[in-house]
């Protein structure tokens, strides 16, 4: 009798645990129609190539286009990850390979500190403190260097407001350093010793054994924590939002205002007062699920597959 | 003399990753310093006990956020929590065998990236829409659902650290399955688990994007969570995006706030699974 309760109890125990841990899949699921379903409207006036082609952002003529929003998110994901994985890179071969131990602790800590600051401090640090600093120092000492080259230069036309592509563009790259940084840290870890001893025996340097033995022996790990990083950067919301005006125009220069996909959500999700004009907000939400869901999956493959060597 | 040049190029390579872990560090202490700098003026009474003064007004508060992001944490972590450790113990224990288990983790992994706004698109068609004005519940939804998949992850991770033959004496007793998890499983695992819960509540409390178009925001007092209701994020947005100095102030008075309580919250974690799994 007590042992066929305990049975009961058993197995209603596994049928809630079953589905909570299928509310996942629900969810996953649920989004993607959810968006999808939203988006219907705008997707049947607009079509696909219509939409993304598209520079046109008039909600008075209700004529919707992605084109300057996805270009921004591109051109900011693109650049912070320039800027951040060769930093991101260089912090993991300085925590494993050179900092004495009772540093390693540390530093590791800080740098993941980074990514605990949540993007809205980020948002605001960006605003008052960095923007104007960007403004009235380094973007016009940019220009008076950098700006002066031919091709180049091109980049850095334009009046330096502190609000724009380049601000948003560093902010971005300290947020994600963090990510590239801890999954490069673990994958250098997991180098074989024997294979860095080996290489010392030859008489390789130091810097000739990350080079050679412990980047191509980890740089699934490295290519995954960069996918992970991309991922995070092409959705980041709040800290952009503060620093990139909202512009819907291409931008020329990186000195330009601009818009994300991200920063449209946030700043006309409310104002849509028409039925296309809100489905025209959930189709760019749906690009962006679609784009940063694939680039996720993409990353997280790259790290199982690092994981089993 | 090759080998000279060799050593050089080591060195100068070498000192390149010491200055990207000073770069790291020096945006850290920036970041928290101004925030400190700005926010510890702005940090008095008023701001906790009082609701915000009619715009441009000097005096008042944010006692209206403080009790709205509260509630709307307390309420997530109440619908995070529970689905996320019930579902890890699926995954780590009666569907380890299955294949769909390490589908569904994956998935989680996956899911911990995913945009935050996305999810609060994804909660204004479900919920707000069809009830026609925004609410504390929608919100306390959106965070509790970025909540699920961390919690579930760490405490998957952290049940599969726990030895086999610890179950299988208790199995050996004659314990059903449910009971072994619960007394025995859950108990080595837990220190472990909270780490995640606080990790995760730590997370959704500076998240501000998907409480926009959820909970979005209110003037007043409230605790009423049918109803929308203010919340500190939403609040430094609107009030740092705004024309007002007094506003700009208490912005920062609140984000000091947020920061504080984050990194505690974090480091506290952090030392907690030190100590626990010294290794």
């Amino acid at each position: 009798m007590r042992k066929q309760r305990g049975k009961i109890t058993d197995l209603v125990f596994l049928a809630i645990t079953a589905i909570t841990a299928f509310s996942v899949i629900a969810i996953s699921i649920g989004i993607f129609i959810v968006l999808f379903k939203e988006s219907l409207p705008a997707i049947n006036k607009f079509g696909f190539a219509g939409f993304i082609f598209s520079n046109e952002w008039d909600p008075v003529k209700e004529l919707f286009g992605a084109a300057p929003a996805l270009i921004g998110t591109l051109i900011t994901s693109f650049f912070s990850l320039l800027l951040a994985v060769p930093i991101a890179l260089g912090i993991a071969i300085f925590i494993t390979e050179i900092a004495p131990s009772f540093l390693k602790g540390i530093i590791g800590t800080a740098i993941e500190l980074l990514a605990a600051i949540p993007s809205i401090i980020y948002g605001m640090w960006g605003l008052f403190t960095l923007a104007p600093i960007m403004s009235q120092d380094i973007e016009p000492f940019l220009q008076s260097t950098i700006g002066k080259l031919p091709l180049i230069g091109k980049l850095f036309e334009g009046t330096p407001l502190g609000v724009d592509l380049f601000t948003a563009s560093i902010i971005l790259s300290i947020m994600i350093i963090p990510f590239t940084a801890s999954i490069a840290r673990d994958s250098f870890n997991l180098t074989p010793s024997v294979l860095k001893e080996s290489a010392y025996a030859i008489g390789a340097t130091k810097w000739e054994v990350v080079k050679d033995v412990v980047l191509p022996y980890s740089k699934l790990g490295v290519l995954g924590g960069v996918g992970l990083s991309l991922g995070r950067a092409l959705g980041e919301t709040m800290a952009v939002a503060f620093v990139l005006g909202n512009l819907n125009q291409i931008p020329t220069s990186l000195f330009d205002a601009a818009a994300t996909v991200t920063v449209k959500l946030a700043n006309e999700f409310t104002e849509a007062d028409k039925d296309i004009y809100l489905s025209s907000l959930y189709y760019l939400a749906l690009l962006l699920f679609i784009m940063s869901f694939t680039i996720l999956a993409i990353a997280k493959l790259f790290l199982l597959k690092a994981k089993r060597q | 003399m090759i080998l000279k040049k060799r050593k050089i190029v080591s060195s100068i390579a070498l000192f390149i990753c010491f200055l990207t872990a000073c770069w790291g560090i020096f945006w850290l202490t920036f970041i928290i310093i101004d925030v400190l700098r700005h926010g510890i003026t702005a940090i008095n009474p008023e701001l906790f006990l009082k609701d915000p003064a009619p715009p441009g007004e000097a005096g008042g508060g944010l006692r209206n956020a403080f009790i709205g992001h509260l509630l709307i944490t307390v309420f997530a972590t109440l619908i995070g929590v529970p689905v996320g450790v019930l579902g890890g113990t699926f995954l780590a224990e009666y569907g380890r065998k299955y294949n769909i288990s390490k589908v569904i983790s994956t998935l989680a992994d996956i899911m911990v990236s995913v945009p935050a706004i996305i999810i609060g698109a994804f909660i204004y068609a479900i919920i707000v829409k069809p009830l026609g004005h925004f609410s504390g519940w929608a919100g306390a939804v959106a965070l509790g659902i970025i909540m699920i998949p961390t919690v579930l992850r760490t405490t998957e991770n952290m049940l599969s650290l726990i030895p086999w033959t610890l179950r299988e004496a208790a199995f050996a007793l004659g314990a059903p399955y449910y009971k072994v998890i619960i007394q025995v499983v859950y108990r080595g695992a837990a220190t472990g688990i909270l780490t995640g819960i606080i990790l995760a509540i730590a997370r959704v409390t500076g998240e501000a994007a998907p409480l926009l178009f959820t909970a979005f925001n209110n003037n007043y007092f409230s605790l009423d969570m049918s109803q929308p209701i203010a919340s500190l994020t939403v609040t430094i947005f609107q009030y740092a995006m705004g024309p007002y100095e007094e506003w700009h102030a208490q912005a920062w008075g609140a984000a000091l706030m947020i920061t504080v309580f984050i990194l505690l919250a974090t480091i506290t974690g952090r030392l907690l699974i030190k100590r626990r799994y010294k290794d």
